[in-house]
């Protein structure tokens, strides 16, 4: 298998552990000096230094921190594993996943606004169009689906979706 | 692309047709639509459980379509707060408000609404006892017992969540009687039920229908009632207001549900539910399913229920702040 | 003689026979579609029990929700989507099955183990009721805290390859869990004064995002690969097959027994348990999680054990063990009967009724079951570049409709994206999502305990059960660590690059 990024592979560690591990690192230091203190409030009397809402939260992201910096290491250590590494991808063109992308924010920015319907067929079209499915009466389905769901969300499952816009 | 979307729309307006002559059959001036009953909790609780039987019930009484829809989230807050936003159907969207809705207004902080100035209260439809319980082994025969030895030694009451009429009734317990006791949460009252049968908590002050048969069964003891007056269910409980200890006549709390609206409810629709609602509470299958639930018909409605929402605001406003739940 | 009579005349009405059709068939048609539960299903179908005959109204409950429970799978091994939380361990093995094209055999494979548990469940429910209603009411919190440490250790089962990253995942997996109000005072953890956040993450957004959006987002990021057309359905399950994986379904059922007769634990617990118990014990442990019949089958199994089982606090106790049994003890009582010991002295043959009913509903699960796999394996021989963006709408709708707000399909997104780096980074998803499912379990019950045994710590080892779960937990972590040192023997033994990081 040809890898894209091959960069890292010969030298004797794996460099997205230890950029992993990296990251992990510093949003433990995160959670443990910003965001617990201030985000989680403790209340005036404790009768047991477990009992608190932070005892928890702390102790998981001194955790963290330590497996962290054992992943960092972990990465310095060993050699990339460079048949079937699961994690790599052979990418394809970028346009493809921006209109991927596009069909997804179509559902988080207009699920309300335009309706359940009207959101699935657009981001189900932008979706078919991205990797292109070229028989045409797919497309059927990309209006047949959203509609039919809709509907059965709604009156049969009384579950109440957005319908329309109006 | 261009062409697909054209075709797309088309198709849609054709639903949006067919979708908008689907069912208008009341023929007063309210409902003039479907009449949305937003539920602020999730299904196959107690709230959306009787919501579905009153909305079941209120379709035939209006004529109209009556949606339950579940709109959980952070005590009964999230729903609230949407309703108290308004929008385009505010004019035919009701809540089922419970204790969920003056206990929520007393704990979170920064509401995004006013919990009495922003709705119409409607009606109080079913009212339900909480029933202050020990297990059968527990050594306490009355609530004097009980409070004698809780000023002595520290006792446990299990909730059924922060914020809950259960976890509400033992602190007001707490306070008006100056015991000493532990609030031990769980998930439910189906989660804190065997703590209480297998002796772990020593009192609870259950919902009715959860202990009811637990109380028939004898492996729980019921000390008192939380109602103004005995629940005929339990006869030979007395209520804790009568018992007199301390300040205990002032233990008046009931899980209660009601109907609210939007403050822009209309006049015709406030009054056409009243009268559906009059007619609903009146029904065989109405109070048969109270019955099952240890619960009684409301009592209140309009002003009335307003002003009963506005003390029992005060009420675990202070609660909470004694408590020490209001964060 | 008379009480066989008796009951005889309350089940043999064809209005129970259609309850039970209905139901199961409901239950998996709902369980399949992701976002939609059982236990929304069970809630709705509430109120349309309340004009039937009391026998008929729970079985058509019952059916929901044991149907529930098989359809998640469905979803699950087909399109990596988990109908219901505890179907997430099914997909670990049924989606790669279904990637190898093997998509029938595991549908199969879940369906046979998901009756055989679900027959076993209903044995033990039916002759042991009061031997578990038991132990179940001496399960408190110090019991439940070891429990949950015992199932915490399943852990560095189930990360395969890096243990560090799988720990690593669970630490994160707890963190997001601690999200919303804590239990005990109320107070806000990381809410950000949303109120969104205040209820905690929801989690079926969280878990179709964690495992359904990665695949579609990964599909529209590489390259284009031909569609395999034509075998993708497959052959079913092979006899020879059932009977290696028969030591496990046994397992899992009991697994799933037992936890299913605590209230308040749940399948997706006793899934995980049965499969890091089948895995731990397989001979072919390196294909877990790559595709391996074993894995589908002891997952489901764990899973489907649970339903009977959670009838037996329900029924024997009056005790609900979940939002499910919650809903069913509302449909009794609406027909004015308690659970509890009562109705065993009152009801009797009412309670047998239901019983033969609840042994109907394996044998109706089996046919629908069956039924279902003909149509729904047609499923994986469409092309993904259709099928994908079908599914996305399915995950949008389904992550709106749990709370019917957009703020979930915000979260289904965003744990999307950190289900792709998960994968582009070789995090493993599943202890995550245990991490999530078990931390505030152990964090709420060594409160609890705390606050019941007044501080007073000798309450976490007050009995027998404590010791007995202080025992295997301790146990689980020594071996883990004995094996983890004896592979490090091996590699650092032989050559070290031919072991995978």
């Amino acid at each position: 298998m040809s890898l894209s990024r091959s960069s890292a592979a010969n030298s004797a560690k794996d460099t997205i552990d230890i950029v992993t591990g990296l990251v992990l690192l510093v949003l433990s230091l995160v959670l443990a000096f910003y965001l617990i203190p201030n985000y989680i409030g403790e209340p005036p009397i404790l009768q047991n230094p477990m009992m608190s809402p932070r005892w928890l939260p702390n102790i998981v992201s001194w955790l963290m921190l330590a497996f962290a910096l054992l992943l960092v290491a972990q990465g310095v250590l060993t050699k990339t594993a460079k048949e079937g590494d699961e994690r790599k991808l052979v990418k394809g063109p970028v346009r493809r996943f921006l209109v991927m992308i596009a069909g997804i924010l179509v559902y988080v920015f207009f699920f309300e606004m335009l309706g359940a319907i009207l959101s699935g067929v657009l981001a189900t079209v932008l979706l078919f169009l991205a990797h292109p499915v070229r028989t045409w009466w797919a497309y059927g389905f990309a209006i047949a689906l959203p509609v039919g769901v809709t509907l059965l969300f709604v009156n049969v499952m009384n579950v109440p979706l957005p319908l329309m816009p109006f | 692309m261009n062409k697909l979307l054209s075709t797309a729309c088309l198709a849609l307006g054709g639903t949006a047709v067919f979708l908008s002559v689907g069912v208008t059959t009341a023929s007063a001036d309210w409902p003039t639509k479907d009449v949305h009953l937003v539920v602020p909790y999730a299904p196959g609780g107690t709230t959306d459980v009787l919501s579905r039987r009153v909305a079941d019930l209120l379709q035939d009484a209006l004529g109209a379509n009556v949606i339950v829809e579940n709109r959980p989230g952070a005590g009964s807050t999230v729903g609230t707060g949407r309703l108290a936003r308004g929008g385009r159907d505010a004019d035919h969207t009701l809540l089922m408000a419970s204790p969920g809705h003056t206990i929520g207004a007393a704990i979170y902080p920064d509401l995004p609404y006013d919990p009495v100035e922003d709705f119409v209260f409607i009606q109080n439809v079913i009212d339900i006892p909480n029933v202050m319980v020990v297990p059968t082994s527990s050594p306490y025969q009355s609530v004097e017992e009980f409070i004698e030895a809780a000023r002595e030694e520290n006792m446990a009451f299990s909730h059924s969540g922060v914020g809950s009429s259960i976890h509400m009734s033992g602190e007001l317990f707490k306070t008006l009687t100056g015991s000493n006791m532990t609030a031990v949460p769980f998930a439910g009252s189906g989660a804190a039920l065997p703590a209480l049968l297998g002796g772990d908590v020593d009192v609870s002050f259950e919902n009715m229908p959860t202990v009811y048969s637990h109380i028939q069964s004898g492996d729980l003891r019921a000390l008192a009632v939380t109602s103004q007056e005995r629940s005929p269910y339990l006869p030979d409980v007395p209520t804790l207001s009568e018992i007199g200890v301390d300040n205990l006549d002032q233990f008046v709390t009931t899980a209660w549900f009601g109907l609210i609206a939007h403050n822009s409810f209309p006049e015709e629709g406030y009054d056409a539910m009243q009268a559906a609602l009059d007619e609903v509470m009146e029904r065989e299958e109405f109070l048969d399913f109270a019955e099952q639930l240890g619960a009684e018909p409301g009592q209140v409605e309009g002003e009335a229920f307003k002003q009963f929402v506005i003390d029992d605001l005060a009420r675990w406003q202070e609660v909470a702040e004694q408590a020490g739940i209001r964060q | 003689m008379d009480n066989l009579a008796e009951v005889l005349q309350l089940f043999l009405s064809i209005d129970n026979f259609i309850a039970i059709a209905l139901g199961v068939v409901i239950g998996v048609t709902v369980g399949s579609i992701p976002g939609l539960t059982a236990t929304m299903a069970v809630a709705l179908a509430l109120p349309f029990t309340f004009s039937m005959q009391p026998v008929a109204a729970i079985l058509l409950l019952v059916g929901i929700y044991k149907g529930g429970m098989y359809g998640g799978s469905i979803t699950a091994i087909l399109i990596r989507t988990p109908g219901s939380p505890a179907s997430a361990c099914t997909l670990l093995d049924g989606y790669p099955m279904a990637q190898q094209g093997h998509a029938k055999k595991a549908l199969k494979t879940a369906l046979f183990s998901s009756v055989i548990a679900d027959f076993i469940s209903n044995i033990a429910l039916i002759f042991f009721a009061a031997y578990l209603a038991k132990i179940a009411l001496n399960f408190g919190a110090p019991e439940f805290f070891w429990l949950i440490c015992f199932s915490l250790t399943i852990i560095i089962s189930l990360s395969s390859g890096s243990m560090v990253k799988g720990l690593l995942a669970a630490f994160m997996g707890i963190m997001l869990s601690l999200v919303g109000l804590d239990s005990v005072f109320g107070s806000q953890r990381f809410t950000f004064g949303n109120y969104n956040l205040m209820d905690s993450i929801s989690f079926i957004p969280l878990l179709i995002g964690l495992f359904a959006i990665p695949e579609i987002m990964e599909f529209y990021r590489k390259k284009a690969m031909p569609h395999l057309k034509a075998k993708a359905s497959g052959v079913g399950m092979t006899l020879v097959e059932l009977k290696r994986c028969m030591k496990s379904i046994v397992r899992g059922s009991l697994i799933g027994v037992i936890i299913g007769a605590i209230p308040g634990t749940g399948a997706t617990a006793a899934a995980f348990i049965s499969y890091s118990e089948a895995r731990r014990r397989s001979p072919n442990k390196e294909n877990f999680g790559k595709g391996e019949v074993e894995g589908v089958a002891a997952a489901e199994a764990g899973n489907n054990g649970v339903a009977g089982a959670t009838l037996i606090p329900l029924l024997s106790l009056g005790i609900p063990g979940d939002v499910i049994t919650a809903i069913i003890l509302g449909a009794f009582m609406v027909h004015g009967l308690t659970p509890g010991p009562i109705m065993f002295q009152e009801n009797l043959s009412l309670i047998y009724a239901l019983f033969l009913g609840i042994m109907l509903s394996s044998v109706i699960l089996l046919v629908v079951g069956n039924a279902a796999i003909k149509y729904f394996s047609l499923i994986a021989d469409i092309p993904k570049s259709i099928l994908f963006p079908i599914v996305l709408m399915f995950c949008v709708y389904g992550a709106y409709a749990v709370n019917n707000t957009t703020f979930d399909i915000w979260v289904m997104l965003a744990f999307g994206v950190v289900g792709y780096v998960f994968n582009r980074t070789g995090i493993p998803a599943a202890p995550f999502l245990i991490g999530f499912i078990l931390g505030p379990m152990f964090e709420d019950n060594l409160r609890r305990s705390l606050l019941i045994g007044n501080g007073d710590l000798s309450i976490f080892v007050r009995g027998p059960i404590t010791w007995f779960f202080i025992v295997i937990t301790f146990g689980s972590i020594a071996l883990a660590l004995y094996r983890f040192f004896q592979s490090r023997k091996e590699k650092t033994g032989s050559s070290p690059d031919n072991q995978s990081a």
